[in-house]
């Protein structure tokens, strides 16, 4: 039984930190990002209250999702190189056989067929995650952008689009989330739990179970194919130069779509003094009283009657005392 | 302490007899529970006519050293329609008995007014207490001798009783009385409220329904509505009206006001610090920063009204001066999106409804079978010995939904019984 105890490769680091990567910062978005859709929730305001308050909040989703962007940008490269230089099979690309597994997995697990069908590197279950994750990389992003810089999109777009995008980036969210609670937690946790993410390993069975298909090209030493060195070299020349234009393309987007515009999120300056108010409220400014028109309204005998009525005299000429004299003389006085 | 031993019987027998009268008096409903300190004057009229013998002379006037001149004159006819007709010219001007009067020789007519501060106090505590936090005590405190004492907005000699509403407040016929009262100072802001739709509604319609500066700011606890805790709280304050049906329902207004404000980046901004940082001011607007705060328009207002948009682009380029002409419509204007009004919402919004639903459950649906599936599987391999058992009732139980497995267990239990 030796067969049995083989372990199979099936995760490098490299591809191991990038998913971790993209856990935390998926996961910091999709809580920041919740816990803001739903921010009149006691469950929200408590966890917002514990990351600082609504700003930080705020402040936290958009270093995640410029996290997450980040490893979408290096995950694109390492495609580019795989599929262009190395000429690896594109196993992630969903196809008619990968319906018919999914059609075959339901029949098997209703008791209607004998057999797993003999799925793939990435069975169908996979493709669904990874398809959903680029869709989702795609909208969020978009949409996500537009919230970030409302008066940018406005200059192009109806307003409407920020709150079309509003809708969908928080519906979007509750989808993806649940979708990988559900979907990614089951396959890869709650059935078994799958260590190839940790470990970069599966063993015999696990791969008979999942990955029958690509266990026989293993075994028929199809998998995993590459391009000769040379010609990866003869392309790799041509490769490097354009994924290094690529990622600054990406990073000079991705600086733009940070700074774009501010007004949307931060303090305007305040025009007088840096301790002066946000917002003044208007003090009382003496201003001439339509007298007749204001008095006409009053009640009898409540302002007109000429019980205390003051004739200033010279007073004016006085009211330097009430101003500068410091309240305890004046008491005194008093 | 000195006083003698055999009193001590007065001190159960008074608080006793006080309940017993306050309680009477609460029963008979003639004491408002709010007014209970103020000792009511006997119902016959005071002597006045000593005093009034000179003061309902015309032009009688006191001459202060500032040269000020202060007409003394009571009029009986006016006195008599004031809330203190009832009161002997003593109960407040205790220093005066007799003629001539003891000397005063106060500089200004102000520090002759504030000798009587005080005063109101004896009669009115819980309108004393009221007032101590206000903005205009605080000013006072500050050395502010202009900051107005009650004498100031209450005329002690020809204010009449303030009628009073259900819950205690001044009834809106007080209402253009009050904004007089507050305009005396305040005309600048005065001058703006009349005219606002809510001023229009006290001054021209005489409509019960809209806020006079009291319905906003306090009767005697007048806050400085310059303070964060002001500024994060006053969509609640303008809500209170505004969220009514039976106010709201009578001018077709929106009700969702509120909701639709909170539910957007400005409105959960600022319900969260109001909750979570209270002292701290915000920058996000409140409902005041856009709608204004006393010269308030109607929404349909030609000039104004932020239903039209330049109106409101005008009104968002306040903080977000770059904004351009599509930029309004990104503020939802306190509706619930529908077909008629932002479609683009109202559709994604469906989108979503059917999508998430329809993905999750065929999710769902997918994951019951492979548990399904995996509970089957698990019994397969159980012991060597119902292994047959099981088996033969394999092609049954691929027909159960997965939720009543109910074969597999019966047949167990057979097994254990073999």
């Amino acid at each position: 039984m030796a067969h049995a105890e083989k372990q199979y490769h099936r995760f490098s680091v490299a591809q191991r930190i990038e998913h971790l990567v993209l856990i935390l910062s998926f996961s910091t978005l999709g809580l920041t990002g919740l816990i803001q859709k739903y921010a009149q929730s006691g469950i929200s305001q408590a966890l917002i209250q514990f990351l600082g308050g609504i700003e930080s909040t705020r402040i936290i989703h958009r270093v995640a999702a410029v996290i997450f962007v980040l490893g979408a940008v290096y995950h694109f490269i390492v495609v580019g190189y795989k599929l262009f230089v190395e000429r690896r099979k594109a196993t992630m690309l969903p196809g008619i056989k990968d319906v018919k597994d999914g059609i075959g997995m339901i029949g098997y697990n209703v008791g209607l067929r004998k057999d797993r069908p003999r799925m793939g590197r990435y069975n169908f279950t996979e493709k669904v995650e990874y398809w959903a994750m680029m869709w989702g990389l795609v909208l969020m992003g978009l949409t996500g952008f537009m919230l970030w810089n409302p008066i940018a999109t406005t200059n192009i777009l109806p307003g409407q689009f920020i709150p079309a995008a509003k809708v969908a980036h928080g519906m979007e969210a509750v989808l993806a989330v649940l979708a990988i609670l559900i979907w990614h937690f089951y396959n890869v946790h709650i059935k078994k739990w799958n260590w190839s993410m940790i470990k970069g390993k599966l063993s015999h069975e696990e791969m008979e179970e999942e990955h029958a298909g690509e266990l026989d090209e293993i075994e028929r030493g199809e998998a995993g194919r590459i391009a000769p060195l040379a010609d990866i070299r003869k392309r790799r020349n041509i490769f490097i130069p354009l994924a290094v234009v690529f990622a600054l393309v990406c990073l000079f987007a991705i600086y733009q779509f940070v700074t774009y515009e501010e007004t949307a999120l931060t303090t305007i300056a305040p025009a007088a003094s840096e301790d002066a108010p946000v917002f003044s409220v208007p003090t009382a400014v003496p201003e001439a009283l339509p007298s007749s028109e204001s008095n006409g309204n009053v009640q009898p005998g409540f302002h007109d009657g000429d019980i205390g009525k003051v004739n200033p005299g010279n007073f004016r000429d006085d009211l330097s005392l009430l101003a500068i004299a410091p309240l305890g003389e004046l008491m005194t006085r008093v | 302490m000195s006083k003698p031993r055999n009193n001590y019987w007065l001190a159960p027998v008074l608080v006793i007899a006080g309940v017993v009268l306050v309680g009477m008096a609460f029963l008979l409903g003639f004491v408002n529970p709010v007014e209970a300190a103020i000792q009511l004057p006997p119902e016959q009229g005071p002597d006045n006519t000593d005093c009034l013998s000179c003061h309902q002379n015309p032009d009688q006037t006191m001459l202060f050293p500032s040269r000020e001149e202060l007409s003394i004159t009571i009029l009986p006819a006016i006195y008599g329609g004031s809330a203190h007709k009832n009161l002997a010219c003593q109960s407040c001007h205790t220093d005066i008995s007799g003629y001539p009067h003891p000397e005063n020789n106060v500089e200004l007519y102000r520090y002759y007014a504030l000798q009587y501060q005080d005063t109101c106090k004896n009669c009115h505590p819980n309108q004393y207490v009221e007032i101590q936090d206000s903005v205009h005590s605080n000013l006072f405190e500050q050395g502010n001798l202009n900051a107005p004492i009650c004498s100031d907005c209450h005329d002690p000699h020809s204010q009449p009783v303030t009628a009073k509403d259900a819950e205690g407040k001044p009834a809106y016929t007080e209402h253009a009385a009050i904004a007089n009262t507050c305009g005396d100072c305040h005309s600048g802001i005065y001058n703006q409220y009349r005219q606002s739709v809510h001023g229009e509604g006290v001054f021209v319609n005489k409509n019960p329904d809209v806020p006079s500066c009291t319905d906003c700011h306090g009767v005697h606890t007048i806050v400085d509505p310059t303070t964060a805790q002001f500024r994060l709280s006053s969509p609640n304050m303008c809500g209170d009206c505004h969220t009514d049906e039976t106010i709201m329902g009578k001018y077709g207004l929106s009700t969702d006001v509120l909701s639709t404000y909170v539910a957007d980046f400005h409105g959960t901004t600022v319900t969260l610090f109001q909750k979570q940082e209270p002292d701290q001011m915000v920058n996000m607007p409140v409902c005041y920063d856009c709608h204004g705060i006393h010269d308030i328009r109607r929404s349909d207002d030609p000039e104004y009204g932020l239903q039209i948009q330049d109106n409101l682009l005008v009104t968002c380029q306040k903080c977000h001066p770059d904004a351009t002409a599509n930029f309004p419509a990104s503020w939802l204007s306190h509706y619930i999106p529908s077909k008629e009004k932002y479609p683009l919402v109202y559709y994604v919004e469906l989108v979503y409804k059917i999508l998430i639903p329809t993905v999750l459950g065929a999710m769902v649906l997918y994951v019951l079978t492979d548990i399904y599936r995996k509970v089957m599987n698990r019994r397969k391999v159980k012991p060597a010995l119902v292994a047959e058992v099981v088996q033969q009732s394999q092609p049954q139980e691929a027909q159960v939904p997965p939720d009543v497995p109910e074969t597999p267990e019966t047949t167990e239990e057979k097994a254990k019984e073999e």
